[in-house]
């Protein structure tokens, strides 16, 4: 079964097609069979950083019943092992799916067969977007070190766990120990998870802890980008704390990829960053965060057999 | 758990109970920064309610925390209302300091960064501050203040590569086990900046009795 990372950030421009990108380029140098999903309805460009101009289908073809499988929409790229399903295709009123529409999309997302499958969400807190984070129990939250980035990556974060705050009451039937204790504390609402949650283990140990397990299985990390000299590097360690001491939400801090001009060269380039730069300091970066995603377990063991990894070692490219 | 607020001084500054002033200061630096109102980390993450109200808390945990007399009596009550374990209270069973390396200031900068901190403990310590107002210093006052600053004399080494038995002659107002005079006063500035005192005040104060 594959492994579904949904990228978000909340605030636009903060790298999240970059990032999905680029770790799906250096996933498939390494052998996995990745698949990248433009998931941005409203403003799909991820065909552009891997270098593809016109996408001949899309992800509009699916969701418009043109074709009959999601498979069918997936397009090969340069790259081995790495496919694309493209958001360039469509209809400029994509981005407000309805819930029928978007729960098919996910069905058919789980059903492809793949090793890692990397969906590039848009900006915003829009359901289109939080729903993508509640139903796989994953994600990777891109921020940059900036007040506004900061804050709309709270606003992200907040929206995805009150809606699984929700969904588990309404599925376990906690309604009414929710509303005991906002009626014992008048703090104690979802909007303020943590002490919502310990005034609810107060109540009922047992169903508190139900909900607190499942907000933790939730697998969530966090990239910084385009951080700056300036900048404090372990700015994402501590946004981790707090989330982790005020939403209890798992969240881990997988690493910066550091401010780099050529960035903004490889977008003229047109083609994957990593593979025009594989040795600048940013595609270093991104490396190191591909491997803290390989884990280095048991699926790190894959790569050694790879004869991909050995034949880019040798060529100098973006193996890890 | 409670929230951030009601939590008792040590959970808030996420310090153990035996937690050394060192210790105390580092995590109430850590705090401010992240809870402060210019943090990037926390920003938007509180109403300007909550966050005055956190740091209002932070500032009186590290007031009480590093007061000795006030540390006692806010355990106390702490142990009345069963949140505190008997034994951990005791100032003289609190931490202090016998190694750097290991610790979160294990780097090559680490006495520097240790020095600094100290300073500000040394600053708003009354008892060290009582110290340092008398005229002329002995042994026995450069070693009340060491332990007040909760720091080993093994740190200190460690610091300053002053070997243990010139530091304890210090302490014991042994000076003619250092090698000289010259040497004793080496050791002595050395001794009184590893623990971020003024070297000058500290070595003319010390020599002071040699000289009478």
């Amino acid at each position: 079964m594959a492994r579904i990372w949904p990228i978000g950030g909340g605030k636009g421009g903060t790298g999240k097609s970059f990032l999905a990108g680029n770790l799906g380029v250096l996933l498939a140098r390494n052998g996995f069979k990745t698949l990248l999903i433009d998931a941005d309805l409203g403003a799909p460009n991820l065909h552009t950083i891997i270098g593809l101009s016109y996408p001949a289908k899309g992800l509009s073809d699916f969701i418009h019943k043109r074709v009959e499988t999601l498979q069918e929409t997936v397009l090969q790229t340069p790259i081995p092992n790495l496919f694309l399903i493209s958001g360039a295709r469509n209809r400029l009123d994509a981005s407000n799916l309805a819930y029928e529409q978007k729960m098919k999309m996910l069905r058919a997302i789980l059903r492809l067969s793949y090793d890692y499958i990397l969906l590039d969400l848009g900006a915003g807190t829009s359901f289109n977007t939080i729903d993508f984070f509640t139903l796989v129990d994953s994600g990777i939250f891109v921020c940059c070190p900036e007040f506004t980035s900061v804050e709309n990556l709270y606003r992200l974060i907040h929206s995805v766990c009150l809606r699984k705050i929700r969904q588990i009451l309404k599925v376990q039937h906690f309604q009414e120990l929710a509303e005991k204790a906002e009626a014992r504390n008048q703090d104690a609402t979802i909007n303020r998870p943590g002490y919502f949650l310990d005034t609810l283990k107060e109540i009922d140990p047992e169903k508190g802890e139900i909900i607190e397990r499942t907000l933790q299985a939730f697998q969530f990390r966090l990239v910084i980008n385009q951080l700056r000299k300036q900048d404090h590097p372990e700015i994402g360690r501590l946004v981790c704390k707090l989330v982790a001491k005020h939403l209890r939400l798992n969240l881990q801090w997988i690493g910066n990829v550091g401010y780099d001009d050529l960035v903004h060269g490889g977008f003229f380039a047109r083609e994957p960053f990593v593979e025009k730069y594989p040795f600048s300091r940013a595609a270093m970066d991104l490396k190191a965060i591909t491997k803290d995603i390989l884990g280095m377990s048991h699926e790190h063991k894959r790569v050694a057999n790879s004869t991909h990894m050995n034949t880019d070692a040798v060529s100098g490219s973006v193996s890890l | 758990m409670m929230r951030l607020t009601e939590e008792n001084f040590y959970r808030l500054l996420e310090v153990d109970v035996d937690a050394s002033p060192f210790e105390i200061v580092g995590a109430y630096k850590d705090m401010k920064y992240l809870y402060g109102e210019d943090s990037l980390a926390s920003y938007s993450f509180f109403s300007g309610e909550e966050r005055r109200e956190i740091l209002a808390k932070l500032d009186e945990a590290y007031s009480t925390l590093m007061d000795e007399e006030k540390r006692s009596r806010y355990d106390r009550s702490l142990m009345e209302r069963d949140t505190l374990q008997e034994g951990a209270r005791s100032p003289r069973d609190r931490k202090t300091f016998r190694c750097v390396s290991g610790s979160k200031y294990g780097t090559s900068s680490a006495p520097l960064k240790i020095r600094n901190e100290l300073k500000d403990i040394v600053a708003s310590n009354p008892v060290i501050q009582e110290i340092l107002s008398y005229d002329v210093l002995s042994g026995e006052d450069l070693k009340k203040i060491r332990e007040a600053l909760g720091i080993s004399l093994e740190l200190i080494g460690e610091i300053t590569k002053v070997r243990l038995i010139y530091l304890r002659a210090i302490e014991e107002d042994e000076f003619n086990r250092a090698p000289s005079r010259m040497f004793l006063r080496s050791f002595l500035k050395s001794y009184a900046q590893s623990i971020g005192l003024d070297a000058a005040t500290v070595v003319t104060r010390y020599l002071k009795r040699i000289h009478d």
